[in-house]
């Protein structure tokens, strides 16, 4: 703990800390329990994604961006590969992007497991995380069964997916979906009743709709403020056209009406899958894509679990992209948590920030600029960070 | 619905009724689904070593030594420990001469000589090693 009598106590959370899994650095200024200024710095997960891709080929990057996420791997490729499908100008039979919905929404179901249960022990709700990570592993086997991995998938293929759907595979999805509904209910029911958690999440962390639009909010955090932003049901992509998505909002806007958010965000997965199995269009699983993509520019925008994933391809004709842009939710919500965090109690921090499903690593693109003095942010032109790389090899190699 | 106080003891008492969640490998092997992406295998029966699936692995887990075009005398080098197992290399294969295998899926070796697999006749694969002992096809990038 920093003692700064002039603004009160700073506590410096992370970048290793208990709470979370990834690295990020927090500073709460607080006065007595109550945080009063609050600081993120983000970076220290900067992998280079975006500059390795300009270094392989279409293909091969497929796989390198599945990595841009651990839990929604399956969004990255499918954004990558309908921007590039875009560039080429073909597009995915109906089967094909079928399939990949259907391990979208497999993917959606596992995510927001796996955010209930963090949450649950941010809370301190051990019991709740335990089985609801029991229950994760249903889907975790459903999406191993179907593709052949646990984690990163591979669905996607430039133009397709790898396979098809059998009816074994269908009727093992219909039955695991069964007991997943069927445990969801029970943990809706938890979420909203039980007394003790209701202190933890109840008027906590609100965000009203206005804040949510100015902060830029995304994802269930922004629906949890009655902000209708979901681009399955705005701008719907793959085969979301032809199996529309009914949109969970709340109006409340603390961690309650995201928790509720979530969960009714799995029964509408739930009933998705269902429906895609019922009624999979019959076809082909791919079509052939060149290996030079046509030169152009390409944006998509996609729903992954947490939020609006957004990619941005430019080719210049060749067989790797000339230029590639990631955007993941999380950097979008991570301003609420620090505006949201003000006026609360120090021990609630820790539920707010997991409030947005927060996943560092996917967003760590930036890099932070700070003078060591005074802390204050510092910016560089292009002439000047070149010139710093070089003094910093030359004072190395000294 | 009204606040209510012990929302997950019915789950905690239920659970003292019934086995562990968790499997009871190693004693029993663990059931591995049908799709599951393991360990490649190569038939050398149709392979016309273009080399795509080389080209197109991401972790530059393959490299094909081409001896002979005409009498069809390739060596494929798969380095197990790079292999992302994404089933590109399948997919990439017009002749359609790699899959990838669920057994066995316990792939962990104490030495890293152990992942590097050299598939081919074996008097092709001591040829190739003979010629290139430390081909490595790197890292793309």
């Amino acid at each position: 703990m920093t003692d700064n009598t002039a603004q009160g106590f700073t506590v410096p959370i992370g970048p290793q800390h208990p709470a979370l899994k990834e690295p990020g650095h927090f500073q709460f200024t607080v006065d007595g329990e109550i945080v009063t200024r609050a600081y993120v710095r983000l970076g220290y997960a900067h992998r280079g994604i975006e500059k390795a891709a300009e270094a392989r080929s279409w293909t091969q990057n497929l796989y390198l961006l599945e990595r841009v996420c651990g839990i929604c791997s399956h969004i990255h490729a499918l954004a990558y590969s309908l921007a590039v499908e875009q560039l080429a100008g073909v597009e995915a039979p109906p089967r094909a992007q079928a399939i990949r919905v259907l391990v979208a929404e497999l993917e959606r179901i596992h995510s927001h497991f796996l955010w209930m249960g963090v949450s649950a022990h941010e809370a301190g709700f051990d019991t709740l995380f335990m089985y609801s990570w029991r229950d994760r592993e249903t889907v975790m086997d459903l999406l191993e069964g179907l593709t052949g991995n646990r984690v990163n998938y591979s669905a996607n293929l430039l133009g397709g997916v790898k396979f098809d759907l059998q009816a074994a595979q269908a009727d093992s999805i219909r039955r695991g979906l069964d007991f997943l509904e069927q445990r969801t209910r029970h943990y809706l029911d938890v979420v909203s009743n039980d007394a003790m958690f209701l202190q933890r999440t109840r008027g906590i962390g609100v965000m009203t709709r206005a804040q949510a639009e100015v902060m830029g909010a995304v994802g269930p955090t922004a629906r949890a403020s009655n902000v209708g932003r979901d681009l399955r049901v705005e701008a719907p992509y793959a085969a979301y056209r032809d199996f529309p998505v009914r949109m969970a909002l709340d109006e409340r806007g603390d961690l309650e009406a995201r928790f509720e958010v979530r969960i009714r965000e799995l029964f509408e997965s739930f009933r998705l899958i269902r429906q895609i199995l019922d009624d999979l269009p019959p076809g082909e699983l791919g079509v052939r894509l060149p290996r030079r993509i046509p030169a152009g520019e390409a944006v998509v925008r996609l729903e992954a679990p947490r939020g609006e994933v957004y990619y941005f391809v430019k080719s210049n004709g060749g067989d790797r992209p000339e230029r590639l842009k990631v955007r993941t939710p999380t950097i979008c919500n991570l301003t609420s948590v620090v505006r949201l965090a003000v006026g609360h109690q120090l021990a609630d921090v820790p539920m707010i920030l997991a409030g947005i499903d927060p996943c560092f690593s996917c967003n760590d693109r930036l890099v932070q600029l700070y003078q060591e003095e005074t802390g204050e942010g510092r910016s560089m032109s292009w002439k000047d960070l070149r010139q710093y790389g070089i003094d910093f090899y030359a004072r190395r190699q000294a | 619905m009204r606040k209510r106080f012990g929302t997950m003891l019915p789950d905690i008492c239920r659970s003292l009724f019934r086995r562990p969640a968790t499997g009871d490998y190693p004693f029993v092997a663990a059931v591995t689904p049908e799709r599951l992406r393991g360990r490649l295998e190569w038939d050398p029966a149709a392979c016309t070593g273009c080399g795509l699936c080389a080209m197109d692995c991401p972790a530059s887990a393959l490299a094909v030594a081409v001896l002979d075009r005409k009498a069809r005398r390739f060596v494929l080098q798969y380095h197990l420990d790079r292999c992302i197992f994404c089933g590109q290399c399948v997919v990439s294969c017009r002749q359609g001469c790699l899959r990838m295998t669920g057994t066995p899926w316990e792939l962990a070796a104490l030495t890293r000589e152990t992942f590097v697999t050299y598939f081919g006749d074996p008097t092709d694969v001591e040829q190739v090693l003979a010629v290139k002992p430390e081909e490595d096809p790197g890292t793309p990038g």
